[in-house]
């Protein structure tokens, strides 16, 4: 009943099936002796043609037979048939193998003949499927459905059941019954699906003969939910890959697999879209002019338009990768673009989605308290008043928000309070408004567009797209906008030669990107609006007269309007990017082939800032700067490549070679920080004073030649060894050392093939791999020049010389990685196991390593040292329902990976990433990278002390740190403990619910903006973490803290104790400079007394007796230890929903509509964060920019203002195909 | 088969076409900037010495004033009133308040390397100079520093990746060493010398003679320096030059004053710290207050440079017993308070109201500044009508816009001082009063108010009474926006008498530098044994050895300060 599928097509130019008809093929080294199903196999390999048969041929099929090579493959056939009681019959792709007429042993009583028909689809998109085979199961009856997926066949017998099969569909059988008519949409397979994976050089492989873990993600996979940045869909999906965006839509999509490998990049892979190395990377952060205006421009990555993809292959380790050389090392994503070839008529689909972004969740501010220093205190009326009973005036410029307290009727005078008739200003109720930033916010909408048109022939095939994205962002006035259009085309030139050509060309741009970070970034404004503001007085956001000149502020020079912010700094963009790929295959003979390619990806991108006269830092009639990118990759390379079966022997070899150039520019013309214009708001270089013209170009080129050479041997398709080498020529490494080669290897067993096994295992592989890369460096790595210090007083330049020391004997770096696994698959594949381990270790990395400064040089490259990597991947995937319609495939990937440093130079003992605060990331030689220290709070350590563990304060009453690197004080780590990714997909009868889940558990994170808004006291969480002295005073209160002494005294987690209140009603206490409120605070702890050599003799109470010291509530923030915002990063995130279905074909078979389906979604939902202040973890990255503007990256495990509000989206999705 | 032999050629043309290319590390050369190695030293001249001056008056101007007591803060004010630097004074970071003294280094040796290749004496002579100003402040700064090992990098060893330390007692030796070089260099008669291109020497516009003034004056700063811990050497030395004006020309007149103007062009480039026009806010302006120390010492001598300096206080207080008890009113701009005003009494707790109707300095050191004298707008933004304001001049970017802002490295006022302090002390150097009195007159000269000299001399406590004391007191107003040396002398002689505000970090003035988190961070040995050649004291207390009251070499056993004598 089962039918076999033997064997699919191989690799290379055959990959696509048989394009010649079976007596066009010759037969040759195909084994001249042995059973029909040996010879049959062979033969599918050498001709590309399936072989179908049911299984109860076996005996048939055991039959050794005696064939002749030379022959055609018809007259082969032929021959086998005169030898047996089978018979082949070619229909499409496949061969029919079957008995003789007349064998089958049906009587001819029972054939009563009625004609059935039907139109097949497939489930996928719903297009027709042309050349489906459609047989009545137990005869020879059969037929091919037509270029519109229609067929008719006769059946007869009692009980017929037609078998409906198709290459990389899964089998059919349905009962006919007395129907006439049978509809099909078929589904396709997972089996097939993962058989074929395109790996390095774009060679498609069966999964099974790969000794090495490779991730796949179908297109179908990543267009569920759209997102605006295709990296965005693979979140969660394949194990070993960790997906973050740095910021708010459009900002940039880190990709890391298998971990950093790399402490001085950003350890994104390489991107090769059908052959094109894509440039991509995170250093999209710029500054082209203002004062503070970091913007993230999105990394290009997102130029490719997610309707465009078929397959995304996942190349994780460098056994997989090893054949792109150098950039290979952070592994590989190989995009694969969908193609015409498998439209047999002309196929016209339509997209289009829209979803709209409602920003819901907000940092939790207080909004108990005005701005303010000092509370003061109503008088009788109601009115706040300073000492000398005036009414008091709200000082907008403070930072602090610990001012009056709102809501409880008082009045003060605010920054827009009226004036009476003597030009007094009128006191106003002090009222909270806690909605300010979602009163500034708006939804967000994105609607993206698109339509192809595909088509095949046997001569040539093409598909064109079209696709629209408009995004208008959650902040006003920022949106996005990209327009794709890309063609993909094959020409049969000849029976041997084809050329086939990719060209995308793509436009993204914006009007405006809201800039991040500390500075012009609106978000940052309008969360700095006082809790006694309404932030929509601040809409209109001129001064009435001023307009164009002065930004309508609470507190003018000191804060910015966030409306002003939005609409008035406009961080503008556009790129142009064309990438694409002209290739010929020429299958020489059978056995040689040899292809030739030209691929290019080149961009420019213009960036322009204009920014209007009054933003606070930019006060001389504005800035303005324009930025020129230009940046250009092309590769040329051929492969040869020459197959031989030898016995049992299956062998595949290439020798291949590229030249890849590649040239970056960049010119940058832009007023000086805070220096202005001319004429304000006159947005032109040469209105831009010659002493304030900040100008620069760079330009930069590297070279790389490669040849490279690859073995694979197969036997008996069990065993599968691949061998691989490379040497490459780079331009980068010192003339005469600039050589350096790599091999690697990897072996596939297939143990369920090999030793005889319980047929409920369809599949147990082992594999294992080891390789290498080598890797150049940047350009200009070798001798430093010297740079331009800034010119003084417009006339006298100064120049540089670098504070960074460069290598001129550097040694490309080598990395060496180690993995096995293991994959199961039982029950018929309904449950999937894979598991890897991997070892990685990079040597001889190039990195600039902060140094000491005395050295006079701030970094040096280091160009030794040994970075090693291990991590786990498991996957699980089952399908626990299929039955009665229902179908429910649920798969989870789990991912942990840590990098430790091993050793690094002479001389230097840790690698800093970064620094902030008193602390900072860095790793010590021997331990993990992500590792976090800070400074370490001073405690009494004596054992024996009552007071062992308090804090020992200063004489002012502060606590007191010792330096994080004497102290070692390591505080967390900024990496998660595992990753786990859950998807399910749930179908009914054209509905399909699918989800993606995806957990991090553990990492911890500094939260720059919490550490700036509790010292501030704009954060609730601060406020209510205050510590109540309860009532009680002196002694008594002291007795109360010290039996608490774990929860009031010795600080723990992120929490510092301090104690008092707000005011006398919430525990402040009096003290010096209250200003009669009652707003004093202490530190809990004790102070120590020393001798004349600084050693301790004793300690005093601070715990609320005689003695202790107070100060203002607001000043008691533990600014001194980035532990205090220190957080955990775990979360779970909803990365999709979506709920579809299709929509039956009786409804819109009128239309012409081969194909609806409708849907609605939802993405990136925050279900869960251990920290609970209303950050995405996530998002735990801090832009900076270089020195020079041009170029930033990403500090990781901690942010600053990075605080998008959370969204909720909700999409719409309507796909039809005519 | 022809046609596979024909492919395989194809291939091995491809090969060959790919290895036999032009060598592709050509690509390789850097075309974005100027070669190290051919560069002219007049283009490096420049950042050496702007990066100096800038160096000198962000500390003179900034923490060291508010150590000395001519500043106090009132927000972001831990560093300059209570001393809490929490070890970020570094050297060797760009953006540290302290400066970036390796950093100027780096540059000026290739400044060094590039005249010696060249033979340009003058730019040799410049170039140690510089170095030794640079390396002299470390020294005093901090004590133990990486100087002889330091600035070595290139050479890739862990030796120069992570410098040793050399002693204060050495780097000392080491900068008199070069001073004395520079002088011998500049002795050659000056047409004789190369020149420094036109404005590129924006200290002394290319005049040897001033630059060898300026070594010796140098030289004679830090004999000085040396008095309590080797009096017989400082006396020698002090002795030496004085005595002998023609092979140790120094300076004594304004006009060779070593100073560096602002052009105030760019933000953050050459503009003068905390000026309005960069900074609209003007709140690094109004953050920055005279300290009371030195308005009453200045009101008491009736000195002229105060009104120069800072600004009469926007509204005065007064407490007019006449008044009803609790009366706050303004009247004709006084504030006026009965007695028993609660706002007042509230004030007083920390500290008394200050109702000096012309001049109110901040007191040093106390909590919450921002509310001092009964500030009726409390809080960082620094508005506070009861307290003197610094004056309009300081408000300005440039030296065009106020010609008396200027980074000072050394004036003719401080040779004088040091020539009198050295008088008194019993060197043969001359008659400390002329020295004194000169000193007087130079500073009052490079203030503007020259001409009130005759009046000023002879005020009370300004008229020369032949004490250290006195000579110290002068010298110490004297060096406003040049605090570095006040601090140093303060920490020699103990005077002018000061103590830390009462919410300072510890009760006494700081005596150095802690060594930065930064250095402790990348130089972690070196560090922990230069920690281990400082003395601790009663108020090194939770910081250990390496606390801004531990003292380094110099001060080790030489009675000073007499605050702690140990």
């Amino acid at each position: 009943m089962i039918i076999g599928l033997i064997g699919v097509c191989l690799s290379g130019a055959l990959a696509d099936g048989p394009r010649r008809g079976i007596d066009h093929i010759k037969v040759v080294a195909v084994p001249e002796d042995g059973s029909v199903l040996e010879i049959i196999d062979r033969l599918t390999k050498l001709s590309g043609y399936a072989f179908l048969y049911e299984d109860n041929l076996k005996d048939e099929l055991h039959k050794r037979i005696r064939i002749e090579n030379g022959k055609s493959l018809q007259e082969v056939l032929n021959s086998i048939s005169q030898q047996t009681s089978l018979e082949f019959r070619v229909v499409n792709k496949n061969i029919i193998v079957r008995k003789k007429a007349g064998l089958s042993g049906e009587s001819a009583e029972s054939r009563q003949i009625k004609k059935v028909s039907g139109k097949v689809t497939s489930k996928l998109d719903g297009s027709a499927m042309p050349g489906v085979n459609v047989v009545l199961k137990g005869s020879q009856t059969g037929a091919s459905t037509d270029v519109s997926g229609r067929y008719t066949i006769e059946v007869t017998g009692s009980n017929p059941v037609l078998v409906f099969s198709y290459i990389g569909f899964s089998t059919e059988e349905v009962a006919v019954g007395t129907r006439s008519t049978i509809d099909l949409a078929m589904t396709e397979s997972a089996e097939t699906l993962q058989e074929a994976v395109v790996t390095a050089l774009g060679i498609k492989r069966e999964e099974r003969s790969l000794g090495y873990s490779v991730g796949t993600v179908a297109g179908k996979d990543i267009t569920h939910v759209v997102q605006e940045n295709v990296l965005s869909s693979l979140a969660g999906k394949v194990s070993g890959v960790q997906i973050s965006q740095t910021g708010g839509a459009g900002s940039s999509v880190s990709m890391v697999i298998r971990g950093a490998k790399s402490l001085s990049t950003d350890n994104q892979p390489l991107f090769v879209i059908d052959g094109v190395p894509i440039n991509n990377s995170l250093s999209n952060v710029g500054q082209v002019a203002g004062n503070g205006n970091t913007v993230d421009y999105g990394n290009a990555i997102s130029d490719i338009n997610p309707e465009d993809v078929e397959s995304i292959s996942v190349l994780k380790g460098p056994s997989a990768a090893a054949l792109y050389g150098t950039r290979a090392g952070n592994g590989v994503v190989l995009i694969t673009t969908k193609s015409g070839a498998k439209n047999k008529r002309m196929t016209v689909t339509v997209t289009s989605n829209t979803v709209f972004d409602n920003p819901y969740k907000f940092l939790p501010m207080e909004t108990k308290y005005a701005v303010g220093n000092l509370p003061y205190q109503p008088n009788a009326q109601g009115v706040i008043v300073d000492q000398s009973g005036n009414p008091y005036t709200i000082d907008e410029s403070q930072s602090q928000w610990a001012g009056p307290e709102l809501d409880k009727g008082y009045k003060a005078i605010q920054w827009n309070s009226p004036t009476d008739e003597n030009g007094n200003r009128i006191p106003t109720p002090l009222v909270s408004h806690p909605n300010n930033v979602k009163n500034f916010v708006r939804t967000g909408i994105t609607s993206t567009n698109g339509v192809s048109i595909a088509n095949g022939t046997e001569k040539m095939d093409y598909r064109l797209s079209y696709s629209n994205m408009n995004n208008h962002g959650i902040i006003p006035n920022s949106d996005l906008f990209k327009n794709s259009l890309a063609l993909n085309s094959s020409v049969k030139a000849s029976n041997k030669l084809r050329i086939s050509t990719s060209i995308d060309l793509s436009q993204q741009r914006s009007d405006n990107r809201p800039a991040s970070g500390n500075g012009t970034n609106p978000l940052e404004a309008a969360y700095n609006v006082g809790p006694n503001n309404d932030i929509r007085d601040l809409r209109n956001y001129w001064v009435p007269g001023q307009e164009g000149l002065q930004q309508l502020s609470v507190a003018q020079g000191s804060y910015n309007n966030p409306w002003f912010m939005a609409y008035e700094v406009n961080n503008s963009f556009v790129r142009n990017r064309v990438f694409g790929n002209l290739k010929a295959d020429w299958q020489i003979t059978p056995e040689f082939s040899l292809s030739g390619t030209y691929a290019l990806d080149t961009y420019n991108e213009k960036r322009e800032t204009k920014i209007t006269n009054s933003y606070t830092k930019e006060t001389h009639g504005g800035a303005y700067g324009l930025m020129n990118i230009d940046q250009y990759e092309r590769n040329v390379s051929f492969l040869a490549t020459y197959r031989k079966e030898l016995n049992d022997f299956n062998l595949t070899f290439s020798v291949g070679g590229n030249d890849r150039y590649t040239t970056s520019s960049n010119n940058n013309s832009s007023s000086k920080s805070g220096s202005g214009l001319v004429i304000p708001n006159l947005f032109t270089v040469a209105n831009i004073a010659p002493a304030n013209l900040n100008y620069s170009s760079y330009f930069g080129q590297r070279g790389i030649r490669s040849l490279y050479g690859l073995a694979n041997i197969g036997y008996k398709d069990k065993i599968y060894l691949d061998l691989t080498a490379r040497n490459d020529w780079s331009s980068t490494l010192p003339k005469g050392a600039n050589s350096y080669f790599y091999p690697s290897a990897s072996l596939s067993m297939l143990l369920n093939e090999l030793i005889p096994m319980t047929n409920r295992i369809s599949l147990l592989k082992l594999r294992a791999g080891v390789a290498q890369v080598g890797n150049d460096a940047a350009p200009y790595s070798l001798y430093n020049t010297l740079g331009n210090a800034g010119v003084w007083g417009g006339t006298i330049i100064r120049l540089t010389k670098s504070g960074s020391i460069l290598l001129p004997t550097l040694k490309p770096e080598l990395s060496t990685s180690y993995e096995g696994g293991v994959d199961l698959n039982v029950l018929h594949n309904r449950l999937r196991f894979a598991g890897t381990y991997y070892v990685q270790e990079n040597r001889n990395q190039i990195l600039p390593s902060t140094i000491d400064g005395a050295s006079g040089f701030s970094t040096k490259n280091i160009n030794a040292g040994l970075l090693v990597s291990r991590g786990i991947e498991l996957s699980l995937g089952g399908t626990p329902i299929d039955k009665n319609g229902w179908r429910w495939d649920l798969n989870f990937n789990f991912t942990r990976n840590r990098t430790i440093i091993k050793e690094l130079a002479p001389g230097i003992d840790k690698y800093t990433f970064w620094t902030a605060g008193k602390g900072g990331a860095w790793t010590y030689v021997g331990e993990t990278v992500g590792d976090m220290y800070d400074a370490q709070l001073v405690t009494v350590t004596d054992k024996t002390s009552p007071y062992y563990g308090y804090p020992i304060l200063s004489s002012d009453g502060q606590w007191n740190s010792l330096s994080a690197t004497s102290a070692r004080n390591k505080i967390g780590n900024y990496n998660p403990n595992f990753l786990l990714g859950a998807q399910t997909n749930i179908s009914y009868k054209g509905f399909t619910l699918n989800m993606n889940f995806d957990w991090r558990a553990g990492g911890s994170f500094l939260s720059q903006t919490y550490r700036y808004y509790e010292s501030d006291f704009h954060s609730k969480r601060y406020l209510e973490s205050i510590v109540s002295p309860n009532g009680l005073t002196g002694d008594a209160l002291a007795a109360y803290l010290k039996a608490n002494a774990d929860k009031y005294i010795i600080p723990h987690g992120n929490f510092f104790p301090q104690v008092g209140g707000q005011t006398a009603a919430t525990g402040g206490f009096s003290w010096a400079g209250d200003n009669g409120t009652s707003n004093g605070n202490f530190i809990p702890g004790v102070t120590a007394q020393y001798d004349d050599k600084g050693n301790i003799t004793g300690y005093t109470e601070n715990l609320g007796g005689p003695g202790t010291v107070y100060f203002g509530y607001n000043d008691g923030y533990a600014w001194a230890f980035n532990k205090a915002a220190l957080f955990d990063a775990s979360f779970v995130k909803l990365r999709e929903i979506s709920l579809s279905h299709d929509l039956p074909r009786a409804w819109i078979r009128g239309l012409g509509i081969q194909n609806a389906s409708l849907g609605v979604y939802s993405r990136n939902i925050i279900l869960w964060t251990a920290a609970k202040i209303a950050i995405d973890p996530e998002q735990a990255f801090q832009p900076t920019t270089s020195p020079t503007g041009s170029t930033g990256s990403f500090m990781q495990g901690v942010e600053r203002y990075n605080v998008t509000p959370w969204v909720i989206p909700v999409g719409f999705k309507l796909n039809v195909t005519f | 088969m022809k046609n596979t032999t024909r492919n395989y050629t194809a291939v091995l043309v491809l090969v060959l076409f790919l290895v036999s290319c032009k060598d592709i590390t050509e690509l390789n050369k850097n075309t974005n900037g100027v070669e190290p190695q051919t560069v002219n030293p007049d283009l490096i001249l420049p950042t050496v010495l702007t990066e100096t001056g800038k160096t000198f008056l962000n500390l003179g101007f900034g923490d060291a004033s508010g150590i000395v007591q001519h500043t106090q803060g009132d927000a972001f004010n831990a560093g300059r009133d209570y001393y809490d630097w929490g070890q970020s004074n570094s050297w060797i970071s760009p953006s540290s308040s302290s400066g970036d003294f390796y950093g100027i280094q780096r540059n000026n040796k290739l400044l060094y390397d590039r005249s010696v290749t060249l033979g340009y004496k003058f730019h040799q002579a410049i170039s140690l100079i510089v170095k030794s100003m640079n390396f002299g402040l470390v020294a005093d700064l901090w004590g133990d520093a990486p100087y002889s090992m330091a600035n070595q990098g290139e050479t890739g060893t862990p030796e120069t990746i992570s410098p040793a330390y050399d002693s204060q007692e050495s780097i000392y030796a080491g900068i008199m060493a070069d001073l004395e070089t520079a002088n011998t260099l500049l002795a050659t008669n000056p047409a004789s010398l190369e020149t420094v291109s036109s404005g590129i020497d924006v200290i002394y516009d290319g005049d040897p003679t001033k630059w060898r003034k300026l070594a010796n004056t140098l030289l004679l700063r830090y004999y000085m320096r040396l008095s309590n811990k080797k009096p017989d050497v400082a006396k020698a030395g002090i002795e030496k030059i004085v005595n002998n004006p023609t092979q140790y020309p120094i300076i004594l007149e304004t006009a060779d004053d070593a100073t560096m103007n602002y052009p105030g062009v760019t933000g953050g480039v050459d503009d003068w710290p905390g000026n309005t026009y960069f900074d609209a806010s003007g709140q690094g302006y109004r953050r920055l207050k005279p300290c009371q120390t030195l308005v009453s010492a200045l009101q008491k001598l009736n000195d002229p440079r105060l009104a120069v300096w800072a600004k009469k206080v926007e509204t005065p207080l007064a407490i007019d017993p006449s008044l009803p008890d609790t009366t706050d009113k303004i009247s004709n701009g006084v504030r006026y308070f009965g007695v028993k005003a609660p706002a007042l009494l509230q004030t007083q707790k920390i500290a008394p109201v200050n109702t000096d109707p012309n001049y109110v300095g901040l007191p040093p050191g106390i909590q919450s500044p921002s509310t001092y004298n009964a500030n009726p707008v409390v809080g960082q933004a620094s508005y506070n009508p009861h307290v003197s304001y610094l004056n309009e001049i300081y408000t300005q970017p440039s030296t065009t816009k106020s010609p008396l802002l200027k980074a000072r490295l050394a004036s003719a006022a401080e040779v004088q001082f040091i020539l009198a302090e050295a008088a008194l002390k019993g060197m043969a150097v001359g008659d400390a009063q002329m020295y004194y009195n000169a000193g007087v007159r130079a500073s009052l000269t490079t203030w503007g108010v020259g001409s009130q000299y005759a009046t000023y001399i002879a005020n009370p406590g300004v008229a020369f009474v032949g004490t250290v004391k006195q000579v110290i007191t002068q010298k110490w107003i004297a060096s406003w926006t040049a605090a570095t040396e006040a601090w140093f002398d303060w920490r020699r002689t103990g005077y002018p008498e000061m103590k830390a505000g009462p919410y300072a970090k510890r009760p006494e003035l700081p005596v150095r530098f802690y060594y930065s988190i930064d250095e402790q961070r990348y130089n972690t040995a070196n560090t922990t044994a230069a920690m281990g050649n400082l003395a601790q004291t009663q108020y090194s207390q939770a910081d250990g050895a390496n606390s801004a009251w531990s003292k380094p070499w110099l001060l080790q056993g030489s009675g000073s300060p007499s605050n702690f004598p140990y």
